[in-house]
Order: structure tokens, then C-alpha cells, then sequence
């Protein structure tokens, strides 16, 4: 029964943390414009959290660089089971256009497991909060 | 000042220093000097020719040696000063005593070619990583970096 | 008892990743240190193996925010190098989407520097008043962010008449609601007492780190790229320069919303004089050996690349320098002697753009030399004790 309640509860508003591993920032602020009145998530029970351990969801945006490898493998592991990736942008998805420098290691998916994929460069904020309602929809 | 007259002010300023002066286009200018005369070079240009910015630093590979162009400006004209060092010996003398904001752009220049500043107040690498081995050096021609293969998760590799 | 405070690569108050090492004493800090390289993506190599054509879409995603600077500084450039000449209406047409990008570029400082100093709701109005200008970019070249509207030789795409006409509807539009947000702000005591002091830099501090930008204009030094060495169009349009003498954060916000209505007035200008003809030339595939420096002023200060050619379809070397790499000198001069709860709002007045050039924070301790954490959630919260509990010490006059 409780199980029951803290799933809906998690599935009704979950709370987001957002994840910048090296990325031109066209794709957070297009995260951050979905906060914004005109498309506004929070009415939907999505808030940004400041910190990983509070989160449901890490929404990634950015390749992979080498320095910052560690770093996003120890964020993950501080957030709390369960948890859901969701890489936005085509750098989080294979790196873009930067495939084959030498400091990319490729997608966020070299370094953590990624639950849905949402192209565009950058990917809009309607798809965004699209990506957001299909995981939802998984649970 | 016209670029023609700032042309023959650094003429007769740097006399024999100035081992060449072009004007390739409105407004850019640039100066090539022996690596002995850099400091002097640029406490002239920082103190008469009103340039005490400095833009950026550029390094370039030109086989047998290195190339380091540092980008004046002043309200009047781009002042461009090269300096070429050879390169089994790359060692330039840091620019920070003139203007201390270079700092910076000296530091990527020893990352990504290996060249050595003397002098420079702090010599710690700039944008390569912490593991990176420290006789890569990017932006030199003969390196060129071999991808490891890629894994993909739940695909065909 | 002095420390050290390490601000992580993952952190909401900056979108981006980077690290700074504060050594505070109390709350005091004593010296900070950058940590670059969590954004560096290796594109001056990357640059090397692909054609002219193709290092515009490159040059593009340097950073989202200002990308169409950086396109148009790299092929200004490359134009001046293959010796082509962009017809008048193309070159119309593609500053009228820079001045749009400065605008849309103003509009989010405004709303991050509001956000910093605690002040949420001028964050929601001005980024509902930045999705006109997305609207607009939008219509004109076909997607929010990463325009595009750049080829060798001129713009991609013409704008026709009924688009005109809602640029300037939209202009009209943003005008008004930014003097009438100006001038709330201007009065709201807390604010202004929040941000003025913070963050200073004088004049000789800043012409001796080379600062660049609304860094650097608010601190009395009037140099901008688009007045001192005319690209294109700008030596037929008129306008002013924006600067304040208040070296402060305060400064900096009073000069971003100068080149504001500064920039309405460009865009309506270019409207008006948009000349007829073409919008592109045909350009050749190789380019001369030969090397040019070019200088754009991006909504963050001076962008500068150089480029170097060798006869062949690709280029020898492109230098990249970004403005907020030349300001993080004075940036570091400017946390000396600040406070701990300052430091997003520090951060922010530069206008970082770290993808442009990155960053983290870390605050070590000064005597012990043992790390600490500090999450800046805990750096709001204190910024904003701060701010309620400052006396309300003066109001700003604005300039205009």
C-alpha cells in the first residue's frame, strides 16, 4: 500500500537534477526555458533540485569530456534508487559534432546507463517535457 | 594614425628590429622581431602606440619550428607581433612583467604545444585533463589522436 | 581561520561546468583559483580535418548562447581570405541576427542576474519576453538557438515583408516592457542593494587584465569593437556605446541595458535601410595561403578569431579566443576581498559563457589546507539572508 503511494507519488512530481558534462549550453537553456512561463514544467509537479541527492531524475546534456568522467559517475551514484537518465541533445546522445576530438569520450551513455533519448541540436523544450512524460509513462 | 604612418613610426622606432613591417589589410598590422627583442617590442607598443591589450596569444606549427603571433590592439590599428623559435629549443620569455593579463593564454600555449615560458608565474597545465600524459601536446602537427572503439549500449558494436 | 572552498563541476547556480578554488577567511575570500578543462573539447584540432564549409556549423556550437557570433567572426574571416565580397542585403540581413542574438543574449543575463541576487520573478518576466525574440529568430532562419544563417558568401535564407513587419511589431513590443521593467527595478531598494559594491574593478585594474566587454565598458573604458573597427554594415548606422562609471555589478547591469535599447534602435534601423539584390555569392571551394585576424563584438565582449590557410579546402589553423577567457583575470581580481554569498553573483556579472571557456569552484582552506564542500544551494541561501538583512542604502539613478 505504501509502495503504491510512493510510486505515484514519484510518477505525479518527479524532481529533476541537471547535469552539464561539457556541453555548448544551447540544450540548458533550452532545460532552463522549460521552467519559464511559456512552457512551464513546474505547473506538471517537476521541480530543479540543486542537489543530486534529492532527485529522481538526472537530465544530462553535454559529450562526455575526460576531466569531467569521474565527476558525473560520482553524481550518479549519489542520487537515490530508483533512478532515470535522460540524455537531451545529440552531443549527449554520440557527441555531435565533436566526435573524434581528444577529449570526448562520446555520449553520456560511455559513463552511465541513459533511460530515453532526445535528439536535437538543440532539442526543444516541448520535446523536453515530452521525453519527461514518456518516462512517466514507463513506470 | 593611418597604418601607413604607423608603419613608419615602428620603422624608426625598432630600426634593425624590426626584421619585417606589412600592412596586409585595413587596419592590421604586423611586426616580426627576433624572440630577444619580444619584451622590448611589446613595452614600446604598450607604452606609445596606446596598446596595453592584448587580445590572445596564437601558436603555430610550422614543421622545423614554432610560430607565436600576440594580438595588440589599440583604438587606431591591430598590432600583430611574430616571434619563430626553433623547435628543439622552444623557449619564449613570458610577456606577464608587461602585461599581466597574458598569463593565461601562455598557459594553454605550453598545454597544447609544448613550449616552455620563462618566468611565467604559473606554470600549471590549463584545459588538458588531469591524467593527460604530459608529452602529448595537441596542437602540434605530428600528433594525431586514435580513437578507442566505441561501445554501444544495447546496439551493434 | 582561513579555508578552502571547492565549488564542484556540477553546481545550479552556473549552467556549466568548471572549478574555482576560494581561500576564504570567515567569510572573506582571499584568493581564488580556476580550474579549466571540464568544457574543453579539443575544436582547434577538430577544425584541422574538416572544410570551410563545414567549420561554420563547428565555429556554431562553440556556445549556444552567442553562436551566431562565433560563426559570423569565423567567416567574416574566411571571406576576407577568398578575397569574396557578400552582397549589401546579405550583410544586412545577417547583422540584423546578431543584433537580435544581443538582444536575446541581455534579456537571459538579466533574468540569470535577477535569479542570483533573488529576485525570481524579473526572471520569469524576462525570459517570457525572451521567447519574442525566439519567436522572431525562429520565423527568420527556422530554429530557436543555432541559427545557421550563415554560407560562405552570405546569408542562407531572404526575409520577405511580412516578416519585417513582425520584427518590428516585436521590437515595439519588447521596447515598451523593457523601460517599464527598468524602471521597477531601478526602484526596488533590495535589489539595488544587493548588487551595487559587489564585484569591484577599476579602471586601471581593468585595463591592466585585459578585460573586455560590459566588464569592462562599466568600468569607464569605452571600447567597443562594432565603433573602433567597423566591420560591414556598422559604419552606416548609428548609435551610442554604453558605459557607466559605477565599476560595480550595478554598473554592469546598467550597460547591459543600454546596449539593449541600444540594439532595438539598430535592428529598426536595418529594417528600414534593407537594400534590395541578392543575398549570397558563389564561393570557391580553396582558399589562398594567406592569415587574417577577425573581431566581432559578442554580446560578452570582443570575439577573436585567427585563421591561417594554405592553399587547400581546409584551414592550417584557427585560433579561437572567446571573451570570457579574457575576463576571468579580472575576474579572479574582482572575488579578492568579496564574500562567500557574492560569488554566484560575481560569477554571473561577467556574463560567463564557460563553454566558451570552462570552469568549477573549489574553496580550499587558507592555514589547514583541508577541503570542504560547500553546495551552492547553501551559497543561495546565504546570498539571500545577505540581501534581506542589507540596509537599503541607496537608489540607483539611471542614466537615461
Amino acid at each position: 500500500m505504501l509502495n503504491k503511494l510512493v510510486r505515484w507519488s514519484r510518477i505525479k512530481s518527479p524532481w529533476i537534477l541537471h547535469l552539464n558534462s561539457g556541453a555548448c549550453n544551447a540544450c540548458d537553456i533550452e532545460i532552463v526555458a522549460a521552467l519559464t512561463p511559456r512552457f512551464d514544467v513546474e505547473r506538471l509537479g517537476v521541480l530543479l533540485k540543486a542537489t543530486p541527492r534529492h532527485a529522481d531524475v538526472i537530465i544530462a546534456s553535454g559529450p562526455v569530456t575526460r576531466q569531467i568522467k569521474d565527476r558525473i559517475v560520482r553524481i550518479y551514484d549519489q542520487v537515490p534508487d530508483p533512478k532515470f537518465v535522460i540524455a537531451v541533445g545529440a552531443c549527449a546522445m554520440s557527441g555531435c559534432v565533436y566526435r573524434g576530438a581528444y577529449n570526448i569520450e562520446g555520449g553520456i551513455d560511455q559513463v552511465i546507463p541513459v533511460d530515453v533519448y532526445v535528439p536535437g541540436c538543440p532539442a526543444r523544450p516541448d520535446a523536453i517535457i515530452d521525453a519527461v512524460v514518456k518516462l512517466l509513462g514507463k513506470l | 594614425m593611418t597604418d601607413v604612418e604607423i608603419v613608419e613610426k615602428l620603422r624608426r622606432d625598432l630600426g634593425p628590429a624590426a626584421l619585417e613591417v606589412t600592412n596586409p589589410d585595413r587596419r592590421r598590422i604586423f611586426l616580426k622581431v627576433a624572440p630577444g627583442s619580444l619584451i622590448a617590442a611589446a613595452t614600446l607598443l604598450r607604452d606609445s602606440y596606446d596598446c596595453a591589450y592584448l587580445a590572445t596569444i596564437t601558436g603555430l606549427d610550422k614543421g622545423e619550428t614554432f610560430e607565436i603571433l600576440y594580438h595588440f590592439a589599440s583604438t587606431a590599428a591591430n598590432i600583430n607581433v611574430r616571434i619563430e623559435v626553433p623547435r628543439a629549443a622552444p623557449h619564449v620569455a613570458s610577456l606577464t612583467p608587461v602585461i599581466p593579463g597574458a598569463v593565461l593564454y601562455e598557459r594553454e600555449l605550453q598545454d597544447m604545444f609544448g613550449l616552455v615560458i620563462d618566468g611565467i608565474p604559473d606554470a600549471r597545465p590549463l584545459v588538458l585533463p588531469d591524467g593527460w600524459p604530459a608529452q602529448d601536446h595537441p596542437l602540434r602537427k605530428d600528433w594525431k589522436f586514435q580513437r578507442p572503439a566505441e561501445i554501444i549500449p544495447g546496439g551493434k558494436s | 581561520m582561513k579555508f578552502q572552498i571547492p565549488i564542484g563541476p556540477q553546481h545550479p547556480a552556473l549552467k556549466e561546468p568548471i572549478s574555482l578554488r576560494m581561500t576564504v577567511e570567515g567569510e572573506v575570500i582571499r584568493d581564488a583559483d580556476i580550474r579549466l578543462g571540464y568544457n574543453h573539447r579539443g575544436l582547434e584540432k577538430l577544425a584541422e580535418e574538416k572544410n570551410w564549409t563545414q567549420n561554420i556549423y563547428l565555429t556554431e556550437r562553440i556556445c549556444g548562447i552567442c553562436s551566431h557570433s562565433h560563426a559570423t567572426c569565423y567567416v567574416q574571416g574566411v571571406e576576407k581570405l577568398m578575397e569574396i565580397m557578400p552582397p549589401r542585403r546579405g550583410l544586412y540581413i545577417r547583422y540584423l541576427v546578431s543584433e537580435l542574438e544581443r538582444v536575446h543574449s541581455h534579456l537571459l543575463w538579466l533574468g540569470v542576474a535577477g535569479h542570483e541576487a533573488g529576485f525570481d520573478s524579473f526572471f520569469m518576466y524576462t525570459w517570457r519576453d525572451r521567447e519574442i525574440v525566439m519567436d522572431l529568430l525562429e520565423i527568420i532562419s527556422g530554429n530557436r538557438v543555432h541559427y545557421a544563417m550563415n554560407c560562405l558568401g552570405g546569408v542562407r535564407r531572404d526575409i520577405d515583408e511580412g516578416q519585417k513587419a513582425k520584427i518590428l511589431e516585436g521590437v515595439a513590443t519588447l521596447r515598451k516592457r523593457s523601460e517599464y521593467y527598468f524602471r521597477i527595478g531601478a526602484t526596488e531598494p533590495t535589489f539595488v542593494a544587493r548588487i551595487a559594491g559587489v564585484g569591484l574593478l577599476t579602471k586601471e585594474q581593468a585595463v591592466r587584465l585585459c578585460a573586455v566587454g560590459p566588464t569592462a565598458r562599466a568600468s569607464g573604458i569605452t571600447r567597443d569593437v562594432r565603433k573602433e573597427d567597423p566591420y560591414a554594415v556598422y559604419d552606416e548606422l548609428e548609435f551610442a556605446v554604453g558605459t557607466s562609471d559605477l565599476c560595480d555589478v550595478l554598473g554592469r547591469v546598467v550597460v547591459r541595458v543600454q546596449e539593449l535599447l541600444e540594439s532595438y534602435k539598430l535592428i529598426e534601423q536595418m529594417i528600414h535601410k534593407l537594400p534590395d539584390g541578392d543575398i549570397a555569392v558563389k564561393a570557391p571551394r580553396k582558399a589562398k595561403p594567406n592569415e587574417v585576424v577577425s573581431r566581432y563584438e559578442a554580446p560578452r565582449g570582443e570575439n577573436m578569431h585567427y585563421i591561417k590557410s594554405n592553399g587547400t579546402e581546409k584551414p592550417e589553423r584557427l585560433k579561437v579566443r572567446a571573451p570570457t577567457l579574457a575576463n576571468y583575470p579580472a575576474t579572479i581580481e574582482m572575488l579578492r576581498n568579496g564574500f562567500i554569498a557574492d560569488i554566484p553573483l560575481i560569477f554571473a556579472a561577467i556574463d560567463p559563457c564557460i563553454c566558451c571557456a570552462e570552469r568549477t569552484v573549489t574553496l580550499v582552506n587558507f592555514h589547514s589546507g583541508e577541503e570542504t564542500t560547500v553546495s551552492l544551494s547553501d551559497l543561495r541561501r546565504m546570498a539571500d539572508e545577505r540581501r534581506t538583512n542589507a540596509p537599503a542604502k541607496r537608489n540607483a539613478v539611471w542614466p537615461f
